[in-house]
């Protein structure tokens, strides 16, 4: 059992990790929403970790709080991100489509830019040396695990919810919701808030996880690699991130054996999953388990 | 700024606007008739430049399945840019029949093709890399022919210098978009795709095959990728298989400030990006990307079909 | 999933792995970037590193028992370093691992490999810290603080009469930001001003602002730290615009990989190098293992290669050691001893590597003597050319 977690301990979290990662993207996909923005998010939450963790200005507090101050830094991170969620994405959701991707995008850039010229972030180096929450990787399922748990139950709560219905009414017809009473801008806000905050979170505890945080963290790569795990896993489930996830984060692992060809394996599982798969793992499960009412999508009919 | 600081930021701007330009047009075209960006054009970008320097020069370095090969037959410069850029037509049409096409047949969500262009780009910037490595390749200097490097004129008593093949990039991109203008404006085959990127229902009622035009579409994009793929090898070399990333992304920030699927929206808006990387402080040059993409943010909150895009009607 | 559950069970039935010998071929590993946008040093280090594995098991290995290389590709992120360390040493069971590529990998996995008691040889390392890291954790990229201030007195020499300074480096890059700063320092201890300061991206192609700010300011003399690609591609357009003042480049232009980007440009280019492919009359390791690398490659080894087969050569001198000291064969003594007894060795001695004479200290940080100054002369065709020492 150790000999098993030594070897696939960090994998396996880092399928969490980047699961959870692909919820926060999930969260304004469900309300129509194409944000591409957590990276950016996410780090934000490292930064504010890794800088709590090693800034001499913060060391009277570390010593304070002992291991306390990792929740800590998990809280500012939200709080942060969720401020930072407010004020970028009152302007930019009220564009649609790949206008609001490309708005995200931008956004993720902006940040990298200026992650990489501060000193107090390291600029090109990054902050290293990160205090460590658990000695082994597999220790830190442990924060991770529990947050993914937490966050399922809350997506199935929200989802139930008259949120979670505000956030379909939006995404099948924003217009037609609008008639209906619904206020389109403020229950997309939201989803961006909930996926930008739980995007911080993730990057407040990955920070110590990965030992070291600098600029490369929150790129445009990283946003699309976490759209690929909802849309392969399925968009239309809470589910898909975590199948997607599963998928897309341990396939360059598993390729491992195959050397120098491992990566252009990975691009053309990537091209020939999106294409066969095209309602995500979660609608091919759907459609092997026979189930017979689906959310209205005929098969094979596109008006 | 003097006067000459100005001129020779304004052509350093227009010479970096212009090959942006000629790739964000490989962007807009494939958006116009298809409606979504197309990730592998940076690396149909990287791959054009490849090829025309594998039909050039053709001395390949020591790592990669290929290591060591040196092509017996070089091709003048003009022919092998030319086959280098239909070639590159080829690969791009071969990547929409492989994932793009099954993806429109199956009614996949429009955003799975974002995926599955990410994923022909990630094969083809690591087939590169399986084949040749990843080390620098240069054109020889001589391939425009025997010229000064670069000009220069003095206005008072400062000088301006442009690189003389920043002139012939220019003039190139030009050309290029001269006929590509006469093309798209005046001939039935650029109406034809004027009426399928207008509206694909009605295009097709009315004869307009509407697979083949986009497949002519997604040529002529891959056409334009190569090319300034090729010319940008020209001018900074070859330097591995990423050296595309850059303009891939900056290509975005091109088609969004000129207006998705606008092609002189394209050509403005390569220009504007340009002279702004141009016209930035150089204290500030850390900040060039930063100032595109903020840019890029502002015309979106302000004006999101961009320059001289169409502005999108909600339709019920 | 159901992979995953079956692995588990297997492993779970096996017995405990730990005190088990070590078998021959003994697994040194190597951990670099052989995918991704750094892919170019870590196929240099690659190279380096094969050409190792084929001269010192020709010599008989370790005593007469061969090692053998085992690969794991880092790709160009932390995560992916993390992974292949765990891989190297969970899965390979290496005696000590050489890598990775980057300074910031080196900041992610080195703990891991550190935590694991695995020793870990950095080829290419030179951000400050990273022998701190950790007891295990050492490197044979010498730190550039030793070999700028050469470079900047060698450019004095050839032109007395410098006063302005252009310095211009790569900001995105944690090499080239760490060396400008050493350069700076050195040229102000000269008596220099530092009339301009221009800053680029590692990704960047064209320069036409930089340049015109250097030529503006009217610099004797311009140094600059970057790399291949793009400090080529600067240096090139710097000559084309009409700069014609000395150029002095930081170790990042200590390749061959500069000629094709700035060809008959690269003419009369100052470098700091900490290691010479040139340097084979009074360094007979070098001179082998420049000699097989030209017959397998046909150029000169570029730094990297040279940082690579140094650390693979410490590794194996080490393991010589380790037999010594314990009075066993390796095959005699488990995963576990090997490891901390290598680290051990490692940190004691002297090697005698391409590199020049170099040792490693209690930390693991390389004491290296042997830096040198260089001057690019390309051949007429501009396409070759070659690092003549100078001082």
């Amino acid at each position: 059992m150790a000999e098993f977690l030594n070897n696939y301990g960090f994998l396996i979290v880092t399928v969490v990790q980047q699961a959870l990662l692909g919820m926060s993207l999930y969260y304004p996909l469900s309300a129509g929403q194409l944000s591409l923005a957590s990276p950016g998010f996410y780090a934000l939450g490292g930064y504010i970790a890794a800088i709590i963790g090693t800034a001499e200005l913060f060391a009277p507090w570390r010593d304070l709080l002992g291991k306390a101050v990792f929740p800590l830094e998990w809280i500012i991170a939200g709080v942060a991100s969720a401020l930072l969620s407010l004020v970028i994405g009152l302007p930019a959701l009220r564009l649609r489509g790949i206008y609001l991707a490309l708005a995200t995008i931008a956004f993720v850039q902006i940040v990298r830019v200026i992650s990489l010229n501060l000193s107090i972030t390291g600029g090109a180096i990054g902050i290293f040396g990160i205090p460590q929450l658990f000695e082994s990787r597999w220790g830190y399922i442990w924060i991770f695990g529990p947050l993914l748990a937490a966050t399922l139950l809350f997506t199935w709560r929200l989802e139930q919810g008259r949120i979670g219905r505000a956030f379909r009414a939006i995404r099948e017809d924003e217009l037609a919701a609008e008639a209906m009473g619904i206020n389109p801008t403020r229950y997309k806000v939201q989803a961006f808030i909930i996926g930008g905050t739980l995007a911080g979170v993730v990057g407040a505890m990955s920070a110590p996880f990965l030992n070291t945080w600098n600029a490369r963290q929150g790129t445009f790569d990283a946003s699309i690699a976490y759209l690929a795990y909802v849309l392969i896993g399925g968009t239309r489930s809470l589910w898909g991130a975590l199948l997607g996830a599963a998928l897309l984060a341990t396939l360059p692992e598993i390729l491992r054996p195959l050397n120098d060809s491992r990566l252009i394996i990975n691009g053309m599982v990537l091209v020939i999953v999106s294409i066969y798969l095209p309602q995500g793992i979660v609608g091919a499960l759907a459609r092997l388990r026979g189930a017979g009412k689906k959310k209205g999508v005929p098969a094979g009919g596109k008006t | 700024m003097t006067t000459a600081q100005f001129l020779q930021n304004l052509l350093n701007g227009i010479s970096i606007g212009s090959v942006y330009a000629i790739f964000a047009l490989g962007y807009t075209l494939v958006f116009s008739i298809l409606g979504i960006i197309n990730f592998a054009h940076g690396a149909v970008f990287t791959l054009g430049a490849y090829l025309t320097y594998a039909m050039a020069v053709g001395q390949f370095g020591i790592n990669g399945l290929l290591s060591g090969l040196s092509i017996p037959v070089q091709l003048p410069f003009p022919v092998a840019l030319l086959l280098g850029c239909i070639l590159s037509g080829l690969v791009s049409v071969l990547i929409e029949r492989l994932a793009f096409r099954p993806l429109r047949n199956r009614g996949g969500d429009a955003l799975l093709a974002l995926v599955s262009s990410l994923g022909v780009a990630l094969v083809t910037v690591n087939a590169i890399q399986y084949f040749v490595g990843s080390e620098i390749y240069s054109f020889p200097p001589e391939i425009y022919g025997d010229i000064k490097p670069a000009i220069t004129f003095s206005i008072s008593e400062s000088v301006v210098v442009i690189r003389t093949v920043q002139v012939i990039i220019f003039g190139v991109c030009m050309a290029v978009l001269v006929s590509l203008g006469f093309l798209i404006a005046r001939t039935r085959f650029g109406k034809a795709l004027r009426a399928v990127a207008e509206n694909p229902a009605t295009a097709s009622l009315l004869g307009i095959s509407v697979n083949r035009f986009i497949l002519y579409t997604f040529f002529l994009s891959g056409f334009l990728g190569g090319l300034a793929g090729s010319l940008v090898g020209t001018s900074f070399g070859v330097a591995g298989p990423y050296f595309g990333v850059t303009y891939g992304l900056q290509g975005i920030a091109v088609i969004v400030l000129g207006g998705l699927g606008s092609i002189p929206g394209s050509v403005l808006g390569g220009i504007i990006i340009g002279l702004i990387e141009a016209f930035v402080p150089p204290d500030y040059s850390a900040y060039k990307e930063a100032v595109s993409f903020a840019l890029l943010f502002l015309i979106l909150m302000v004006r999101p079909q961009g320059l001289l895009g169409q502005s999108q009607i909600q339709k019920v | 999933m159901k992979r995953l559950f079956f692995t588990v069970l297997v492993v779970m039935c096996s017995t405990a792995a730990h005190a088990e010998k070590i078998k021959a071929p003994i697994h040194i590993g190597i951990g670099v970037a052989q995918t991704s946008n750094v892919a170019l040093f870590g196929e240099e280090q690659v190279n380096g590193a094969k050409v190792a594995e084929a001269v010192f098991n020709a010599k008989g290995g370790i005593n007469g028992t061969p090692f053998k290389l085992v690969y794991q590709d880092t790709g160009g992120d932390e995560a992916g370093a993390i992974n292949a360390f765990q891989n190297l040493i969970n899965r390979d069971k290496v005696v000590g691992i050489v890598g990775p590529t980057l300074s910031q990998q080196a900041f992610s996995a080195d703990p891991i490999a550190n935590r694991a008691k695995v020793p870990v040889l950095a080829p290419s390392n030179t951000a400050k810290g990273i022998p701190q890291i950790g007891e295990y954790i050492g490197r044979v990229s010498a730190p550039i603080s030793f070999i700028a201030p050469f470079a900047v007195k060698y450019a004095l020499q050839e032109n007395p009469k410098i006063k302005k300074v252009a310095i211009l480096y790569a900001q995105n890059d944690a090499y080239s930001t760490s060396e400008t700063g050493t350069f700076q320092e050195s040229v102000k201890k000269q008596g220099l001003e530092i009339v301009t300061t221009q800053k680029f991206q590692t990704t960047d192609s064209d320069f036409t602002t930089q340049v015109t700010a250097v030529l503006g300011a009217k610099v004797d003399l311009a140094v600059i730290s970057g790399l291949a690609a793009d400090g080529g591609n600067l240096v090139k357009q710097l000559r084309q615009m009409g700069y014609k003042g000395l150029i002095v480049g930081g170790n990042g232009f200590n390749t061959a990989n500069v000629f094709p980007v700035c060809g008959k440009y690269c003419e009369d280019l100052i470098v700091a190098q900490a290691y010479s492919p040139a340097v084979i009359d009074t360094n007979p390791m070098n001179k082998e293992f420049v000699t097989e690398f030209r017959k397998k490659h046909k150029k000169d080894p570029p730094q990297f290669a040279a940082q690579a087969f140094t650390a693979v050569q410490i590794y194996v001198e080490a393991l010589k050691k380790v037999e010594v000291n314990t009075k066993n064969k390796i095959t005699q003594l488990d995963l576990a001893t090997v490891r901390t007894e290598l680290n051990k060795a490692i940190r004691t001695g002297s090697y005698k590597t391409p590199l020049g004479e170099i040792s490693l200290d209690k930390e693991g940080e390389i004491n290296q003597k042997n830096f040198y100054v260089s001057r690019i002369k390309m051949e007429p065709n501009g396409k070759s050319g070659k690092f003549l020492n100078v001082k």
